[in-house]
Formats: structure tokens, C-alpha cells, sequence
């Protein structure tokens, strides 16, 4: 069996330092089935050793090598070069937006990191029984139920804040991980919590240009959760202006601190 | 944590944002009523001053007018002021549009009752 | 993130109308921005011009007759083409704000924006032929 062989001109972004960015070319022979990473690594591997970018897993788990791919957010270790080109094209690889740069498609996203943390995101989901459906667990002999539990699907890759038109122009902004991921946390009870996205650059920010979900290699649904935190965030606000505030929430903040 | 650039600023909560929204939505269910007044009192349009005048001698179009005014002009700054946000103003210049809208604000909602009235009392005196 | 930090005001706003790889749902808040802007502007102007109405009648009645002419039939048009895609689209988000359907904001977005064409249509017909 032969595999086909495509020819796709790599035009890469480039930037070291303080220099003018431009792009690279590089022509490859691939595979369609390959993954666009593989290509970015061959060019690494084969023709300018100084390319810097990120990667890791190859298979969507670390969140490491999101890039744009012609334009659009893609985790490039999922991407495959026959959903996003054809035999004689072009790919433009660039790196993500509203980061940093630190080289070429390697980008400083310690600001996301920093805010998940504040968010307390978790990279095991809280309601991990309700998310694993019965049918979806792995066979053989395991413990009760209790026993399983699951990774967070929000691999804080950043592809959202890199498409989100809000982000792009107003850095304060918490972003769409962000938001989703004090969703996924929850904000009962988190005074904290509450105060964080229902503020100016909290969940009243979005305007609901969906990007975030349409680019989530991991299908968090960032603008469902955010719109979701709305709801509850009015709910609670509701309850408060009605029932007065809640002494025992702010007891317990207190008394953690 | 309180590092300015991490740390969340107060100012548009649930409750401008809510005002937003109500609004909004109040704003297009009196242009739903203006559409069925309009039919039934000005079927052939308000095309000189004397219609205009006539107009608003029923007592159900000053009332919406005003109404109209105030919800419209409030959404209007609440949006213009969010799109502002949008634009990574600083501290001084975001306080600054909230006294000038506020102001604006203010200034038009007057000025419209003002007209309104005005156009009101033409019609009784004559 | 300090990346967006050394542009200008206006070429952070222009990153907002750059529709390049993006899903329709942008189209969606492009659209909205823009009907935000030119219903605002319309707004003042419109109360501006309505000062006319305290002239007295030969102040309005000429004015009117200016407001006749087809490129302000034109602009009427435009205005309210504007506020049928700005009220329909506000309508999506505020019932996606309050939970309702935020996972088919796609298809309410493209039927209410195809209702918004039509009712802009007919408006525009009624008045271009009256």
C-alpha cells in the first residue's frame, strides 16, 4: 500500500527578539495524513534547527502547540494537513494572538495560567461520576463508582483567548478559559469566586461571538458556560436583593482567609 | 492577587448590564405599540407639523414617546459605554466617559420631554 | 496580555470587524457592533433634528421636505434595516444571558437575521414605492 504524497508550502512566522517578524517557506513533501505539528517538526528537524515552538503529548492532552493554521486556532498535533489544505497548497503558520511572543510560534501564556489558578480550575472535574457515562467506562475489573474520575476537558490551551474578538482588544478581560473554567469550579458558596466574574471584566464582557467555542479542540463550550455563568450570576444577585445577603457565605470567607 | 493586572475591577456588574438588557427589550416593545398607534391613529403618516401636532394630542403618544426616550437613550450610552471598555481605556479616561454619558444622558432625556411637551401645548392652545 | 499593548485605540477596534477564519457567529457581533454605532449616531442626530419641531410649522415643514429627498429615503432604510438586526440579534442574547438556548445561538442566529432581511426588504419596498 502507498501512501500519497502531497506537496504543502510551510509559510512560517518568524520572530527573534526585538527584530521585524516575517515569514518563512519551507516546501514538504507529506502525507494528507499527517498532522500539521508533524510538518512543523520536520522543518525543525530538517531544514532551520532555531524554529522555536511549542509541543508535547501529540494527542491533544497538554495544550502545549496551539497555533493558527491559515488564520483559524488549531491544536496542530489534531490537525490534520488534509482538513486544512490540498496537495500543492499553502499552509501560513502563525502564532497564537493576544500572547506575547517569546519566539517565532512560541508564546507567553503565563497571564492564562496565572488567572486559572485564581479561577481555581482543576485539572480533575469535581463532577466526575455525572461526566463518565456508564457506557463510556472502560471495561474490566475496576471499583465502584466512586472510583472514577476524569481529567477537566479544558486543556488551557489558550486557542479561545487567541480567537476571542474581545481578548484581541481588551487584555483585562478575563477570557473565555477563564470564564469556563470558574464555571466547571462552580460558584456556590465562592464568594470570591463571584465577585471575580461578575465584575467589568468578567462574564458582562462577552458579546457573544462564540469563537471560543468554535475553536475549543476539547469541547468545553466556553460561550455556553460563560452565558451559563450569567444565569446563575443574575440568579444569585436576584436571591441576594430580595433575601438580603448571605451572612454564612461571607462568614466562611472570612474565616478561610 | 492584587497585582492591577490580574485583579478584577468593579464599575459595569449585573446590574448596569441587566439595565442593558431590560431596556433593550423594552425598546422594542414600545416600537411593537408605536407600529400599532401609528396605524391607527396616523394611517396616512405624519407628514407636516400639523399632523405631528394632532398627533400627539392622544394622551397614549407623549407617554410612549417619553418612555421610548428614556430606554432608548439608556441603552444606547450603557452600550456606547461598553464599547468603550472594549477598547482597553485607562482609569481616567473610562471615569471620564461615565461623567460625559451620564451628563449626555441626562441632557437628552430633557430635552426630549422639553420637545414633547412643547409640541403637547401647541396643540391645546390651539 | 501585553502583546495587544503598544497598538492604537483604533487598531484594536479593527481587529472586530476582521471576519478572516471566523464562524458566522462573528458575522453576529460584527453586525451588532456596527448597528450599535450608526443607531447611536442616528439616535442624536434624530433628536437634534426634531429641535425643528419647536420652530414652529415652517421650520418642520422644510425641513421635511429636505428629509424627502432619496438619499435621506436612503438613510431611513438603512436605519431601520439597522434596528431590525440589532433588536433580532438582542433578542438572542439576551434569552443565551438568561440560559435559553445558547447552544443553538447558531440557527437562531441565521433565522433571525433572515427574518431581519425580510422585514428590511418589505419596509424598503413599502417606502421606496409609497
Amino acid at each position: 500500500m502507498s501512501t500519497p504524497k502531497w506537496v504543502v508550502t510551510f509559510q512560517i512566522y518568524r520572530k527573534k527578539g526585538n527584530a521585524d517578524p516575517h515569514f518563512d517557506e519551507f516546501k514538504l513533501e507529506v502525507s494528507p495524513d499527517e498532522y500539521v505539528l508533524d510538518g512543523i517538526e520536520r522543518v525543525w528537524a530538517f531544514h532551520d534547527r532555531s524554529l522555536a515552538f511549542r509541543h508535547a503529548c501529540h494527542h491533544s492532552t497538554c495544550g502545549a502547540c496551539g497555533m493558527r493554521v491559515n488564520g483559524a486556532e488549531k491544536l496542530t498535533c489534531i490537525t490534520l494537513i488534509r482538513d486544512v489544505t490540498q496537495d500543492g497548497g499553502v499552509l501560513r503558520i502563525e502564532p497564537m494572538r493576544n500572547f506575547p511572543v517569546v519566539s517565532d510560534l512560541a508564546v507567553d501564556m503565563g497571564i492564562l495560567y496565572t488567572r486559572m489558578e485564581m479561577v481555581e480550575h482543576q485539572p480533575v472535574n469535581s463532577d466526575a461520576k455525572e461526566a463518565i457515562q456508564p457506557e463510556a467506562r472502560p471495561a474490566g475489573p475496576v471499583g465502584e463508582e466512586e472510583d472514577y474520575i476524569r481529567l477537566s476537558d479544558c486543556i488551557e490551551c489558550g486557542l479561545c483567548i487567541s480567537a476571542c474578538p474581545i481578548s484581541g482588544s481588551s487584555p483585562e478581560y478575563l477570557g473565555p478559559a477563564v470564564l469556563a473554567g470558574a464555571h466547571q469550579h462552580g460558584i456556590k458558596g465562592n464568594e470570591q469566586l463571584l465577585k471575580l466574574v461578575d465584575s467589568e471584566d468578567g462574564v458582562w464582557r462577552c458579546h457573544s461571538a462564540f469563537e471560543c467555542t468554535a475553536v475549543c479542540p476539547s469541547f468545553v463550550e466556553p460561550g455556553w458556560r460563560i452565558m451559563d455563568l450569567r444565569k446563575q450570576v443574575i440568579g444569585e444577585r436576584f436571591k441576594r436583593l430580595f433575601r438580603g445577603s448571605s451572612p454564612k457565605i461571607i462568614d466562611t470567607m472570612e474565616a478561610s482567609k | 492577587m492584587n497585582d492591577s493586572r490580574y485583579g478584577p475591577k468593579t464599575g459595569e456588574s449585573t446590574w448596569l448590564w441587566f439595565t442593558k438588557i431590560v431596556t433593550g427589550l423594552l425598546v422594542i416593545v414600545i416600537l411593537i405599540i408605536h407600529f400599532i398607534v401609528n396605524h391607527f391613529t396616523a394611517q396616512n403618516g405624519l407628514l407636516t407639523y400639523a399632523d405631528v401636532v394632532k398627533y400627539y394630542q392622544n394622551p397614549i403618544v407623549p407617554i410612549m414617546e417619553i418612555a421610548f426616550l428614556v430606554f432608548v437613550v439608556s441603552h444606547a450610552l450603557i452600550g456606547l459605554r461598553g464599547i468603550v471598555l472594549d477598547l482597553k481605556p485607562t482609569r481616567a479616561v473610562i471615569g471620564a466617559v461615565n461623567w460625559l454619558f451620564s451628563a449626555v444622558g441626562v441632557v437628552a432625556i430633557v430635552y426630549g420631554i422639553w420637545l414633547v411637551l412643547t409640541i403637547v401645548s401647541r396643540g391645546a392652545s390651539s | 496580555m501585553t502583546g495587544v499593548s503598544k497598538t492604537s485605540p483604533l487598531s484594536r477596534a479593527a481587529k472586530w470587524f476582521d471576519p478572516r477564519a471566523r464562524t458566522i457567529s462573528t458575522i453576529g457581533f460584527i453586525l451588532n457592533r456596527i448597528t450599535a454605532l450608526g443607531l447611536s449616531f442616528y439616535l442624536f442626530l434624530h433628536l437634534i433634528m426634531l429641535g425643528q419641531l419647536a420652530q414652529g410649522p415652517q421650520a418642520y415643514d422644510g425641513f421635511l421636505a429636505t428629509v424627502h429627498s432619496p438619499i435621506f429615503v436612503f438613510g431611513e432604510v438603512l436605519v431601520i434595516a439597522a434596528g431590525f438586526i440589532h433588536g433580532l440579534n438582542g433578542i438572542r442574547i439576551a434569552l443565551n444571558s438568561f440560559g435559553v438556548g445558547a447552544r443553538y445561538q447558531k440557527a437562531t442566529f441565521l433565522v433571525l437575521l433572515s427574518i431581519a432581511v425580510i422585514c428590511s426588504l418589505i419596509f424598503a419596498v413599502r417606502i421606496f414605492t409609497v
